[in-house]
């Protein structure tokens, strides 16, 4: 599972980094996690607002920091 | 001389938020933060995108302005998204203009110290300008190539906002407007009174219509709003009494005093270079008028300060490119001076 954060480097979008981390050790989930500061290329991934998180490529939570339990719960594999 | 300095700041501490804290800060924090979690800014963004016609572009991107960011930090990466996500460049650059210049924050901090009249003006003045400022980026960049193909849209569209929540903000609207504009005369304690009961009934509101989980939400991006913007104001405020106290009160009356286009342009060059968080300019505004700014000028430096400052330049530069940020920076200036002149001699004459 590929997660990204997508955001300028605001404190709400280190907060999403944060949270995105906890729900993933909390989910016990080995992602690859990284942080796109630059705007162009996010906003090419189909983000406005920010901070957005990214799950293989789907712009799954924007203009707002997930709590980590909303996290959880978008992360959970599906099966 | 230094001890005199620090005085001055703390007393412009006491003055601008001390009485202010509870009866509009709190609420006005409280109103941006339900908009962010009451309003779907990305449906509002989404109409933004494929309107074709600037008729109706142009007014519906002002309008959303007032909503999708309450802070200038936010607004560079929502404009660009909105352009690269394929909106006009008019529209990106009314947003980023609009949202700086007249959010809903500062225009109430803005009322509470300065007036009504001084509101009413700076909402639209920069509607004026707004609109000014995107036909001019539309006609010098009407031929300019897109830099790739917007990506597909992905949206599943509800409602902007749901009717309920409608009138919870409605209620945080009035609890905010109620003290600070209705009740204009009368002692600070009845004021609190007056904004005691009116959040009373929002919290009563909310608890019986809003999920727990939702008023959650609701504080907690509330919060981040005061973490965020508090310590700059805080900051922004004490200089601003320190300001006061140092500039001779001869140099404002010569080159900021009256209403003519030199004082107006002088007063958008700040504006326009210096940072100001937001909010903090209100307070800076007051203490110069009070040191004999004019109200023209006074109005072309309550729309640049906020809206346009150095570091942002350059941060729309890096985006948007150099041509357009040095476009955008110079119709803002030309425009700041005009309004700031013609609002002094016509509408704000006192």
């Amino acid at each position: 599972m590929k997660i990204q954060i997508a955001g300028p480097g605001c404190p709400r979008c280190q907060a999403t980094e944060q949270n995105v981390i906890n729900a993933c050790a909390a989910l016990d989930l080995a992602a690859d996690i990284s942080h796109i500061y630059d705007v162009k290329q996010y906003a090419a991934l189909g983000v406005r607002m920010t901070p957005a998180v990214i799950v293989d490529g789907k712009v799954v939570s924007s203009g707002r920091v997930p709590t980590v339990e909303e996290l959880k719960k978008l992360l959970k594999p599906q099966d | 001389m230094i001890a005199e300095v620090i005085l001055a700041g703390l007393s412009a501490l006491k003055d601008y938020i001390a009485t202010h804290v509870l009866t509009c800060l709190v609420p006005a924090f409280l109103l941006a933060g339900g908009i962010v979690t009451f309003v779907s800014r990305e449906v509002i963004l989404d109409y933004l995108g494929e309107q074709a016609s600037k008729l109706k572009s142009f007014p519906l991107a002002a309008a959303a302005s007032f909503f999708v960011a309450a802070c200038s930090c936010t607004v560079i990466p929502v404009a660009s998204g909105l352009y690269y996500g394929g909106a006009g460049i008019g529209v990106a650059f009314i947003v980023l203009w609009v949202a700086p210049a007249t959010n809903i924050l500062a225009l109430v901090y803005t009322g509470s110290i300065l007036g009504g009249g001084m509101v009413v003006s700076r909402i639209a003045a920069a509607l004026v300008m707004a609109f000014a400022v995107g036909a001019v980026m539309t006609a010098v960049f009407r031929s300019a190539a897109r830099p790739q193909d917007p990506p597909a849209a992905t949206a599943v569209r509800g409602p902007i906002v749901v009717g309920e929540r409608l009138i919870l903000l409605g209620l945080v609207l009035v609890s905010l407007l109620a003290p600070n504009y209705v009740v204009r005369t009368g002692t600070y304690a009845y004021k609190v009174l007056v904004w005691a009961v009116l959040t009373g009934l929002v919290a009563v509101y909310a608890a019986r219509t809003v999920p727990r989980e939702q008023i959650r939400a609701w504080l907690r991006e509330t919060w981040w709003f005061v973490r965020i913007i508090f310590p700059l104001l805080l900051a922004g405020v004490f200089v601003v009494g320190v300001i006061g106290k140092l500039l001779p009160e001869s140099w404002i009356r010569t080159w900021l005093g009256g209403n003519g286009l030199q004082a107006s342009f002088l007063a958008t060059m700040i504006g326009a270079v210096s940072y100001f968080a937001t909010m903090t300019e209100a307070p800076f505004v007051d203490t110069l008028m009070k040191l004999g700014m004019g109200p023209g000028p006074a109005l072309a430096l309550l729309l640049t300060g906020p809206g346009l400052s150095l570091p942002n330049w350059l941060a729309i530069a890096r985006v948007f490119g150099a041509w357009k940020s040095v476009v955008y920076v110079t119709t803002i200036m030309v425009l700041g001076t005009l309004v700031g002149w013609f609002f002094g001699n016509f509408i704000l004459v006192r």
